[in-house]
């Protein structure tokens, strides 16, 4: 139904207005066809790794042997290990948990977000990015697990129903954390696999040895390429689009409200939500960037993820880094605008008293650095990106220092205040995870294909049906 | 004999535009029974093979209600009736307190769904299919384009289908067995 | 109305730009005597109204911004019309004079008296540092605007849309801060005790909506008489519609957010502002307003038909419209009426007297100029989108 008559009017065409759009410029470069890409990203999967692979692999284990030494001590021991101490009960556990939930959003952001934009440059990114982040959850749920301190009775903080009729508090943002974290991590899981079925048919189909067969042709479910399916599986991915990018949104949300709902000065502000969702997408993209330097390097990937894809990817920094930096600026005007002198002295103490250092490191990391990607010739820099994009997540774990510890160890209390420092075990457990999430991702990048080559070859000129291939269109004309 | 197992035939296009093409004439020719397959999604494909829009959407609607409703009573039962207790000084029923894992559930329930309801629809996993027996398919999830037209659907006639077939532009026809 | 093909430029305006300058003039003459029998409730209404106006000339601003930095093409099509609407923020100043005569009325920071929190805050809450911020916000978007105006109206080709990028990289920057201190000086601080950092981020959620749905309304009434009817198709009322989706969730998240973080902190000197809107009828506005500010938009615009079905489109962008003066009166009728809501004529005419005049500007405005950015390289995409 439409309400309007329409008056009769010819159709606008071209020779009406003056101007002609450029050509856009190809999302991948280095001439490719379907068959190049299937090749190219498959052929990483079925050869043999290369020798840093093989180095860094073997480095990553022995850190991830380490983060489980640590972790067996700390269940025999108790939390005690660490360097909590009375008023800063939260200590480095709550800051790599919120780090690392962060680094997640980006992978999301990127596969969801993006998809619903029409933004087709991310077709090249979004597989390792969405790799990357369900190794960062990973990562992030060791921290609340392990902080619970007898980690065996962990399945309380779940409503199963128990002899004693007890129920987990639904009233408290640690349990609204435990659902939010873990319901976000399913659908990453979903989402990220249901992307995968089409390119585990495509690896099943090349597959030479019996026991490739088996396992492609298991995970691949029997998937044919039938059109009839395509429908209904592009609805599905859309609508799980759909459903991540306010999940993914909400995820970090949550996690703000941990400190949100308190009433502790410094964190009881009503900006937090947005302001930690910004901060989650300004460093995911910080490290997918770093990763995906790495991988068209290591893995000779220029074709596919080019220059346009950093260049891209620091602006989306440079927008977020800059929330961040409003952030930080509203909360500072309003704790001297709103009168209260504890909110007050919590903002002077954080800029200027023992925890100053840690302060000025984040400002310049995720406030003044970020404007660097203002430069053109330092987005085109691959180098300088690499730097830059470790140095925004410096700044981001340190935010999260910031926040959780000065606010802490200077509370209402002055005679209780003390200053926190971490044992060799907080940094040990940290380190650790590292370890873990590159374990992870390098058995990822080994086993499965790390670039979408379904969506790669769906955004090439050639796969759109009226595309006529250069020949053809000087014929016509 | 061979016709008793036959499965029907399959069609090689070179490009997504010929496929597209080819397609509408199938359609057009009264065929039910037929498929494409493609290493991606073309666009505009669906209605050149004439498909109705997926119901799939309303499937998982209603599952992500089913989720945020249960959600929701989970919350509001277990804080008021099973286990209620004063926490902060707010009330047992603290509906905004319960919005978080509402929407949680919702989505998971919605996620959930999404994936099962495609399987559904699409009769998957199958994990052997006639189409398989093709060396040539093989290319379906490569850079081929492919059309199947079945021995079960009405119209179909092994002498006639292969001409029309190729007629319509197809590279190559194939007859697979379906054993 | 009519257009000529040839230049899109529009011809016979002359009626529509009559009606709309009448309706200004009734409006401001009405007001003006309603002073004299109420200069408080002419004054919070003329509030209501100036601010209505102005977030709307502002979304549009930022529509604008965000079009050139993205390096959207979609909208190519509709962005004289939303550059119109911006281009005539800037003469909303004058109609910010009578808020200067009424700061005694509408702000008590104006007169701290012995309240030490008041007396603490007059740093910066004071009337002439209020009044130097506002003409200062002022001058710079009138900066930002006519550069991004003139450039667009003279636009020749790729190159100017290059510039217009740059100018719309910084004019963000320089948007967002101004935004920010401009809510909370015209809106926060009609309840000048009270604080909230997520406040600018909240307000500006609804502006950008009033302006997607302003724009969405405005090239219907474009299309009923018979201009643009080829060029804007059901795949851009389709975008606008995904777009204001979006922001109708957005600002339900941000406000939401707001109360929800007050809500559990349970701090009496944040929680007041909440209570004052949980009294007699303001109970009632705030239910009405998380209805039709937020369930029923997002419960229509869900489905794929609704954003294309002009019609019902239509009956929700207008719902939209009202609900954004509807929030804009919560957020500061509170303050004059703590008892409960009371409508008075004077918000009719206010709303007329300013809106008659803004509209005449942006009216004024798109005849001026082809309707549609005939030079930019990218428009017939844009009028192609989607389409195959």
């Amino acid at each position: 139904m439409n309400l309007i008559k329409p008056k009769k009017q010819p159709s606008p065409d071209a020779t009406v207005f003056s101007g002609s759009a450029p050509l856009p410029e190809p999302l991948i470069t280095g001439k490719q066809t379907f068959a190049s890409i299937t090749e190219r990203i498959s052929a990483i999967v079925e050869g043999k790794p290369p020798k840093g692979w093989m180095i860094a692999f073997s480095f990553s284990v022995s850190i991830l042997l380490m983060l489980l030494g640590t972790i067996g001590y700390l269940a025999d021991e108790g939390i005690g290990i660490w360097g909590l101490n009375n008023p800063v009960g939260w200590g480095w556990a709550i800051v790599n948990f919120v780090f690392w939930v962060g680094i997640g959003h980006a992978g999301t952001l990127i596969s969801a977000v993006l998809h619903l934009f029409r933004q087709k440059w991310r077709t090249s990114i979004n597989r390792f990015a969405e790799a990357m982040t369900l190794f960062a959850v990973i990562c992030a749920l060791v921290f609340p697990t392990i902080h619970v301190g007898r980690i065996w009775m962990l399945h309380y903080v779940f409503p199963i129903p128990n002899q004693m009729e007890m129920w987990p508090n639904f009233r408290s943002p640690l349990l609204w954390d435990v659902f939010a974290v873990s319901i976000y991590f399913a659908v990453s899981i979903l989402f990220w696999f249901t992307g995968l079925i089409p390119d585990l048919a495509t690896l099943r189909d090349r597959a030479k040895t019996r026991a490739r067969k088996f396992i492609f042709g298991a995970l691949a479910l029997g998937w044919r390429g039938s059109n009839r399916h395509w429908q209904h599986y592009e609805l599905a991915y859309l609508v799980l689009a759909g459903l991540a990018t306010p999940l993914v949104l909400s995820v970090h949300s949550v996690v703000s409200t941990d400190f949100a709902t308190s009433i502790l000065p410094g964190w009881h502000t009503t900006i937090f939500p947005p302001y930690f969702v910004a901060g989650a997408i300004f460093s995911g993209f910080a490290m997918v960037m770093t990763l995906g330097i790495i991988a068209r390097e290591v893995f000779g990937l220029k074709d596919f993820i080019t220059l346009k894809h950093l260049d891209k990817m620091s602006k989306i920094m440079l927008v977020t880094g800059s929330m961040v930096g409003y952030s930080y600026a509203t909360e500072f005007f309003i704790a001297w605008y709103g009168g209260n002198g504890y909110e007050m002295f919590a903002f002077i103490n954080r800029a200027f008293g023992p925890y100053a250092w840690a302060y000025w490191t984040m400002i310049s990391c995720n406030v003044i650095i970020p404007q660097l990607f203002w430069f053109k010739k330092i987005r085109s820099n691959v180098k300088i990106l690499f730097v830059l994009s470790i140095l925004v997540n410096v700044g981001m774990w340190f935010e999260r220092f910031v926040i959780v510890v000065s606010s802490l160890s200077r509370d209402f209390l002055p005679s209780a205040w003390a200053y926190y420092s971490p044992t060799i075990f907080d940094i040990m457990t940290f380190i650790g995870t590292f370890g873990l999430f590159f374990t992870f991702f390098l058995l990822f990048l080994r086993f499965l294909p790390m670039v979408s080559m379904t969506e790669v070859k769906g955004v090439l000129p050639a796969a759109d049906p009226h595309y006529k291939a250069p020949e053809e269109v000087k014929e016509n004309d | 004999m061979t016709k008793q197992t036959l499965y029907g035939f399959l069609a090689e296009f070179s490009t997504p535009g010929d496929l597209l093409q080819a397609a509408e004439k199938v359609r057009d020719a009264g065929y039910q029974k037929f498929d494409c397959h493609t290493p991606f999604p073309v666009h505009g494909l669906d209605d050149a093979m004439g498909m109705p829009r997926t119901k799939l959407g309303y499937v998982i609607g209603l599952f992500a209600l089913l989720g945020a409703i249960g959600g929701f009573w989970l919350q509001a039962w277990t804080s008021t009736v099973g286990y209620p207790m004063v926490i902060a000084g707010k009330p047992y029923f603290s509906w905004q307190a319960f919005i978080i894992v509402t929407f949680g559930l919702m989505v998971l329930a919605g996620a959930f769904s999404a994936l099962f309801g495609m399987f559904h629809f699409n009769r998957l996993p199958r994990l052997h299919h006639p189409l398989f027996n093709s060396e040539n398919f093989k290319r379906a999830t490569d850079d081929g384009f492919f059309i199947s037209i079945e021995a079960q659907d009405t119209r179909f006639n092994p002498a006639e289908t292969r001409t029309f077939l190729t007629k319509i532009g197809a590279k190559n026809v194939e007859a697979i067995s379906s054993e | 109305m009519n257009i000529d093909l040839k230049t899109y430029l529009l011809t016979d305006t002359a009626s529509t730009r009559t009606r709309l300058l009448a309706l200004g003039v009734l409006g401001l003459v009405l007001s003006f005597f309603g002073y004299f029998t109420n200069p408080a409730q002419f004054y919070h209404s003329w509030l209501v109204a100036f601010s209505f106006w102005a977030t709307l000339g502002l979304g549009a601003f930022f529509f604008v911004l965000m079009h050139h930095v993205t390096g959207a093409f979609w909208s190519t099509v509709i962005r004289r019309i939303v550059e119109s609407v911006m281009g005539a923020l800037p003469l909303l100043l004058i109609f910010f004079i009578p808020i200067i005569f009424g700061l005694h009325t509408l702000y008590h920071w104006s007169d701290p008296g012995e309240d030490p929190l008041l007396i603490w805050k007059s740093p910066y809450l004071n009337t002439t540092f209020f009044g130097i911020r506002t003409v200062l916000y002022f001058i710079v978007w009138y900066l930002i605007i006519s550069k991004l105006y003139k450039l667009s109206v003279n636009q020749t080709g790729e190159e100017d849309l290059r510039r217009m990028r740059r100018v719309s990289a910084a004019g963000t920057v320089i948007f967002a801060l101004t935004f920010t201190f401009a809510s909370f000086d015209w809106l926060m601080s009609t309840d000048a005790h009270w604080y909230s950092t997520i406040y600018g981020v909240y307000i500006f959620g609804g502006a950008y909506l009033s302006a997607i749905i302003f724009v969405v309304l405005f090239a219907l009434f474009l299309q009923h008489n018979g201009i643009l009817q080829k060029e804007i198709t059901s795949e851009h009322y389709h975008d606008l519609g995904k777009l204001a989706f979006g922001f109708v969730i957005f600002w339900a998240y941000i406000a939401g957010s707001q109360y929800f973080l007050i809500w559990y902190g349970n701090i009496p000197e944040e929680t007041v502002w909440f209570a004052h809107r949980w009294v007699g009828s303001w109970k009632t506005a705030s239910l009405v307003l998380i209805a039709g500010h937020f369930i029923i938009p997002f419960i229509v615009l869900i489905f794929h038909a609704a954003k294309r079905n002009t019609g019902i489109f239509k009956a929700v962008a207008l719902l939209l419209l009202v609900m954004h003066w509807v929030d804009l009166y919560w957020n500061i009728m509170p303050s004059l009426y703590p008892d409960g809501v009371r409508i008075s004529w004077m918000d009719f005419s206010t709303m007329a007297g300013i809106g008659g005049i803004f509209l005449w500007k942006i009216w004024d405005n798109l005849t001026r100029h082809p309707v549609l950015p005939t030079a930019d390289p990218y428009l017939m995409q844009s009028i192609n989108f989607n389409k195959h």
